[in-house]
């Protein structure tokens, strides 16, 4: 067993070469991941657009120095496009350039399925890796069924069998990360074999730290009222709320124009930026002059 | 750069071993779906977490045994009634699954803790709900007796299932691999003349892939239309009994996803888990705030271009005809058709002139009377030609 206070050391530790990484991440959340990294089960990530589910692969990939292979979910994604896919035309070329080799025909057929001729899509090229790399399954809930069922069998063992060659076997064990939208209810079967992390959408406090950490040059006083008027912004009834990322372009789009300072009688200018963090019609209807300026005056 | 080492599982005291393996239970019956291994897989955590530190503890827990977004959120508050040592009452839960009692930190192991205060009832179980009580909400509920197989039940499955099957499966762009398809595979029938050093002999086809469309039911079971909800609800069963991808909600002053309980292959168990969803059954109606609040919550989700969405109600609504024609208009955009079905429509001198049905009445494709079988042996080919 570890000593009390070890623990809790191993996770700061996680946390620091996170946001090392860009990533600011909760406790909570760094000890999930720590438990991802030792137990080697896949980590469910849901949560909001824009909450920075992905980013958690990435910065993840980054603090271990371990590639990042990503497979992007798609209605309809196949086999073929998800783990391998025989190169047709190059085996065709091939055996028009074997039909006058003597070798027998056995030999032939042995060299035209062999892995030259192999095509490695995400899945096959996440286990083939000499070192364990982090695979980010990215909305994995706009796959369907029949994909999601296939990814189970391969997140429990780990191989995968092509007809043609054989059973590949993962030399190391790939760091899974998948996240969610919730665009489709995900199986039991699925979330049972996962970690779970479910991501809010980041308090005031966060949010600064995660402002602070990507644009140091946004200057304390705009960073703080920047945040203010995101997290006024999502109290509103909207269609879409603004994640992190339209922090991150609003902040940038205020930086672009000179504004260095929220203030109700620059409401016309601070219109002009709201496209980076506005992004439905509806949801702009509600942003008139005066509802700037209050929200404006707010922060 | 992180150093993992995987540690042993090392022998803590068997309470504590006890007191983890029934938090598991406690969890599973709280409606968690947790697997067989679950509890060692927590125990597993706990050795790795230490145990003594609470919130490690919980984080690791919450990782391992949380799968959907609504247990993220309950267990915190699950979590602290497990193991933060209570100074009010002693929890029974554990009995319940027949699994050791929690012990409370620093009780020995064995004290009387659960057991002896009984189970007084099945309400003392269920954490403190969150939603709030509205307004007219009647603290009634109905008895579900309606939903046990009898004669009604077969004609009703047997409509259900003539239903499901003149429901035709839509045309995808998406295709796939077919037998007899429209189309050459030209990918595939490369991959097949491998085989035969290169001549395409044997031709493989796609053609576009076909699914059911999806349907919605959003069922109106307030005061005014207790007549009508057992039989709906009795329909709705049946119709998920045929098909896979039918979603089912009742709303009153509330909107409550009730899919799962209807599901349920042991009618009685079905019944008891609807019971539970009743809370309010029966009291006035806010159509336009449920359907917004639908929109909203599960629309995202679960209405795509391919969804047939059916209401039914009397229109007699409690909220703004405003708010509804928006929330209807909303949906529209989102779904495939619009179905209203109305137990009213059609009983003689009845016309749909008030405020509510009429303000629905501009973004439904679909209106017909939903009172009884023959009712909807008649809307049905109706509504599967919308459907189509």
């Amino acid at each position: 067993m570890n000593g009390p206070g070890e623990r809790r050391g191993e996770v700061q530790a996680l946390q620091g070469a996170l946001a090392d990484a860009g990533y600011v991440a909760e406790p909570g959340l760094a000890a999930a991941v720590l438990l991802m990294l030792e137990l080697g089960r896949p980590l469910l990530v849901e949560g909001d657009a824009g909450v920075g589910k992905t980013e958690i692969a990435l910065a993840v990939a980054r603090a271990r120095g371990a590639r990042l292979i990503r497979l992007q979910c798609y209605e309809g994604l196949d086999v073929q496009a998800a783990m391998y896919e025989w190169n047709y035309q190059r085996q065709l070329l091939a055996i028009k350039l074997l039909e006058h080799d003597d070798r027998p025909a056995a030999a032939k057929e042995q060299d035209i399925f062999s892995e030259r001729y192999l095509l490695r899509r995400p899945l096959l090229e996440a286990i083939g890796c000499a070192e364990a790399p982090v695979l980010l399954i990215d909305e994995v809930d706009r796959a369907d069924e029949a994909f999601e069922a296939y990814l189970l069998e391969l997140l429990s063992d780990f191989q995968l069998s092509i007809p043609e060659l054989g059973t590949v076997r993962a030399v190391t064990r790939p760091w899974v990360v998948l996240t969610s939208n919730g665009t489709r209810e995900l199986s039991d079967a699925l979330r049972r074999r996962c970690l779970y992390q479910y991501i809010d959408y980041p308090d005031a406090d966060k949010e600064r730290a995660i402002v602070e950490l990507h644009m140091p040059h946004a200057g304390d006083a705009l960073a703080r009222q920047v945040v203010q008027f995101v997290q006024d912004v999502r109290r509103m009834d909207l269609r879409r709320k603004p994640g992190i990322a339209e922090t991150l372009d609003w902040t940038a789009a205020l930086l672009r124009l000179g504004i260095t300072t929220l203030h109700p009688d620059g409401a016309a200018r601070i219109l002009d930026t709201l496209a980076a963090l506005v992004k439905t019609r509806e949801d702009r209807t509600a942003f008139t002059r005066d509802a700037v300026e209050r929200l404006a005056a707010a922060c | 750069m992180l150093n993992v080492v995987p540690c042993a599982p090392v022998d803590f005291g068997a309470a504590l071993r006890e007191r983890i393996a029934g938090f598991a239970s406690f969890l599973r019956d709280q409606g968690f779906g947790l697997g067989g291994a679950d509890p060692l897989r927590a125990l597993d955590a706990a050795v790795r977490a230490g145990a003594l530190e609470r919130d490690v503890l919980r984080w690791n827990l919450k990782a391992l045994l949380c799968g959907r977004a609504d247990e993220w959120r309950r267990f915190d508050a699950l979590f602290d009634a497990w193991f933060v040592p209570p100074n009010r009452s002693v929890f029974s839960l554990a009995d319940a699954a027949g699994g050791p009692a929690g012990p409370p930190e620093g009780a020995a192991p064995g004290a009387p803790t659960g057991p002896s205060s009984g189970r007084e009832g099945e309400g003392e179980h269920a954490p403190p709900e969150r939603h709030a009580a509205s307004r007219d909400e009647a603290l009634a509920s109905m008895p579900f007796d309606a939903l046990r197989p009898d004669a009604d039940a077969l004609a009703m499955e047997a409509l259900m299932r003539r239903f499901a099957r003149c429901l035709h499966p839509l045309r995808l762009r998406r295709q796939r691999p077919f037998h007899h398809g429209r189309r050459l595979d030209v990918r595939a029938t490369l991959r097949r003349s491998v085989a035969t050093g290169g001549m395409p002999l044997r031709l493989a086809w796609r053609d576009c892939r076909r699914v059911r469309p999806r349907v919605v039911l959003l069922l109106d079971v307030s005061r005014s239309m207790r007549a009508y909800g057992f039989f709906w609800l009795r329909l709705a069963r049946a119709l998920c009994g045929e098909l896979a991808d039918v979603h089912v909600f009742i709303f009153h002053t509330r909107l409550t996803p009730v899919g799962e309980a209807l599901r349920d292959p042991d009618p009685w168990r079905a019944q008891e888990r609807l019971h539970l969803l009743a809370a309010g059954w029966g009291g006035g109606t806010r159509i336009g705030e449920c359907l917004a609040e639908f929109e909203r919550r599960h629309a995202p989700r679960l209405v795509h271009a391919r969804t047939g969405i059916v209401v039914v109600s009397d229109g007699y609504d409690a909220g703004e005809p405003a708010s509804l024609a928006q929330a209807l208009a909303a949906l529209r955009r989102r779904a495939r058709r619009l179905a209203w079905l109305n137990p009213l429509l059609g009983r003689p001198g009845w016309h749909p002139d008030g405020r509510a049905m009429q303000a629905a009445l501009p973004h439904v494709d679909l209106f017909a009377p939903g009172a009884s079988l023959a009712d909807i042996e008649r809307a049905l080919p109706r509504l599967v030609e919308t459907l189509a």
